[in-house]
């Protein structure tokens, strides 16, 4: 009971700070509204018990992609935020019809197929064979459990993304030193 | 939602809001008290039980400043926005208080509790720590772009800069405890240190503790890496707009941030509630911790007293260059010395490892120091002669 409620407190909440996020005219205001939706996810996410991927949504996408967005109005001219203009949008029409159709065609048809649908006590029942077939398909809830499955069958994939992380990294200082070497060499030629 | 949840809730949470509040009232007259002392000056000594002549040493200041601090007017400057100038001192107030809960305090009337209040003993209690504190960041930026001043707004970015900038040491050298212990649980980093065995007494662990400490006082904004608030370059930083009961819930949640990431220190680093007579009284073990966290935040008052402020320049070479090359070499040589210790060697062999890693340690932070330092070129004046 108190966990529906606390769900479609958290959904409302999700879904309310979205729209306001994009509905905003304010940068910064739109950022904090992110910040809002990003929050409300990392609750629903500890409400269906993966702590670790809630503590990672705060840390991530709070901590450090809503800290990069402000630096990055910082370095615009629009840090005050006020600012008359605005983009005129049409087609706002086509892009609602294309999200419905989305919905109904796709998204719902999808969910159909998965388990959320079946009745509390058929899915256990369900559960219960496939417990039997392979008994070491337990949910990875804890951080430990994540921890082994990241660490023992996929730890090439592990790698592979720090090996992309890092020469992201380098490249992305190797782009800045070339962006100054070149203005300092435009300094000095003339 | 039963009732007893909610007695168990209040019974583990309000102690939290109730202790620690509290503490910072008698801090900040520990501090003004220090300062003076460093400064050869008396403090305040004049303030104490109302409507008599006892004086106290001035205890009664933090009571006499909280009154001044409610009745003050509440101005906000007319083209600040004023929503966001109200919200920032709460959203820097509430991460600083929710943190608190992760710290492995044994209250000794937890043991009343039933199991679910165990809940904040989270399995991943360390990440959720950082992942938390990191929201201060933005209630500072918060309150720096809300007032509309450009002190505030250089107050702000720099802030943002510090914290993103030193958040990456603060936790590689968490990293290394963890990976000891194996653990994120706050309470498991607790049991693993029982029997003295405290990471501090370690050449890594030495070594990740000061890394801490440093970095810990540029997240909390203290003097030296108090940039963001420079009294001298920014009048007050990203508070300069704040006035009355807002500014004091500011300066409550930055002395709450300092309690729980000394808090944390002490978990990780200093054996959390662990001293002598625990064994045969464990209600002192909330008694040591708490010490601890004071002995931590009198040597932050001490430096604050000895140290002046940093450059920008050298705060970002210093978190940069030196703290995170640092911190990195260090997890590998934590690493190296567990699998030793792991498999088996002998005392001779620990002893090796041990010296050589001081030895390592202590030659790469002379090393790092030359390199790091930046040089200053000299000043060019451009619009003065």
């Amino acid at each position: 009971m108190t966990q529906e409620t606390a769900f479609y407190l958290l959904a409302i909440i999700a879904v309310l700070a979205a729209v306001t996020a994009v509905r905003l005219r304010n940068l910064i205001h739109g950022v904090f509204a992110l910040v809002i939706f990003f929050a409300a996810l990392a609750g629903l996410f500890l409400l269906l018990m993966a702590q670790f991927i809630a503590a990672v949504q705060v840390l991530v996408y709070i901590g450090a992609v809503g800290i990069l967005l402000l630096f990055a109005i910082m370095l615009t001219e629009r840090v005050t935020g006020d600012d008359g203009r605005r983009i005129t949008s049409r087609g706002g029409f086509w892009g609602a019809t294309a999200a419905l159709g989305v919905a109904v065609f796709v998204l719902l048809p999808g969910i159909q197929q998965t388990d959320l649908n079946r009745l509390p006590a058929e899915l256990a029942e369900a559960n219960a064979t496939a417990a039997d077939a392979n008994a070491t398909m337990a949910p990875p809830h804890t951080v430990e459990a994540l921890g082994k499955r990241l660490i023992e069958p996929y730890i090439i994939t592990l790698e592979v993304v720090a090996l992309l992380l890092t020469a992201a990294l380098i490249g992305a200082v190797a782009v800045s030193q070339g962006a100054r070497r070149v203005e300092d060499e435009e300094e000095a030629s003339p | 939602m039963s009732w007893e949840l909610i007695r168990d809730i209040l019974i583990t949470t309000v102690p939290l809001l109730v202790i620690f509040p509290s503490l910072f009232a008698f801090t900040t007259w520990i501090e003004r008290k220090a300062l003076a002392r460093i400064q050869n000056r008396i403090g305040p000594n004049k303030t104490g039980v109302p409507c008599t002549r006892i004086s106290l040493f001035g205890l009664g200041q933090p009571a006499a400043d909280g009154i001044k601090m409610l009745f003050k007017e509440d101005i906000v400057p007319k083209g600040a926005d004023r929503l966001f100038h109200l919200l920032a001192p709460i959203v820097a107030l509430i991460p600083a208080m929710l943190v608190l809960c992760f710290l492995p305090l044994e209250f000794p009337w937890a043991k009343f509790v039933q199991a679910p209040v165990q809940a904040f003993l989270l399995d991943g209690a360390v990440i959720f720590f950082f992942a938390i504190t990191g929201l201060n960041t933005l209630a500072v930026f918060m309150a720096g772009w809300a007032s509309r001043n450009k002190y505030s707004l250089l107050g702000g970015m720099r802030a943002i800069a510090q914290m993103v900038s030193y958040e990456i040491p603060l936790v590689l050298s968490a990293v290394i405890v963890v990976m000891l212990v194996g653990s994120l649980n706050a309470a498991d980093i607790a049991a693993a240190q029982k029997g003295y065995q405290w990471h501090l007494f370690t050449p890594w662990g030495l070594a990740a503790f000061v890394i801490f400490f440093i970095a810990a006082l540029a997240e909390t904004n203290r003097s030296p890496f108090d940039l963001p608030e420079a009294e001298s370059e920014l009048i007050a930083g990203y508070f300069t707009e704040y006035s009355g009961f807002k500014f004091a819930l500011f300066f409550l949640g930055e002395y709450i941030a300092m309690f729980a990431i000394s808090g944390l220190a002490v978990t990780l680093f200093l054996g959390a509630g662990e001293g002598p007579g625990v064994a045969a009284v464990p209600a002192l073990s909330v008694a040591w911790f708490i010490a601890k966290i004071f002995a931590l935040i009198g040597i932050m008052i001490w430096l604050r007293g000895t140290l002046p402020r940093l450059r920008v320049d050298q705060l970002m070479a210093f978190a940069w260059k030196f703290l995170l090359p640092l911190s990195i070499l260090n997890i590998l040589i934590a690493g190296f010395a567990w699998h030793v210790a792991k498999s088996g060697a002998g005392t001779g062999l620990k002893a090796v490892v041990w010296i050589a890693s001081l030895i390592t340690l202590y030659a790469v932070a002379r090393g790092l120091n030359r390199i790091s330092r930046p040089e200053a070129a000299p000043r060019e004046y451009k619009y003065a002669e």
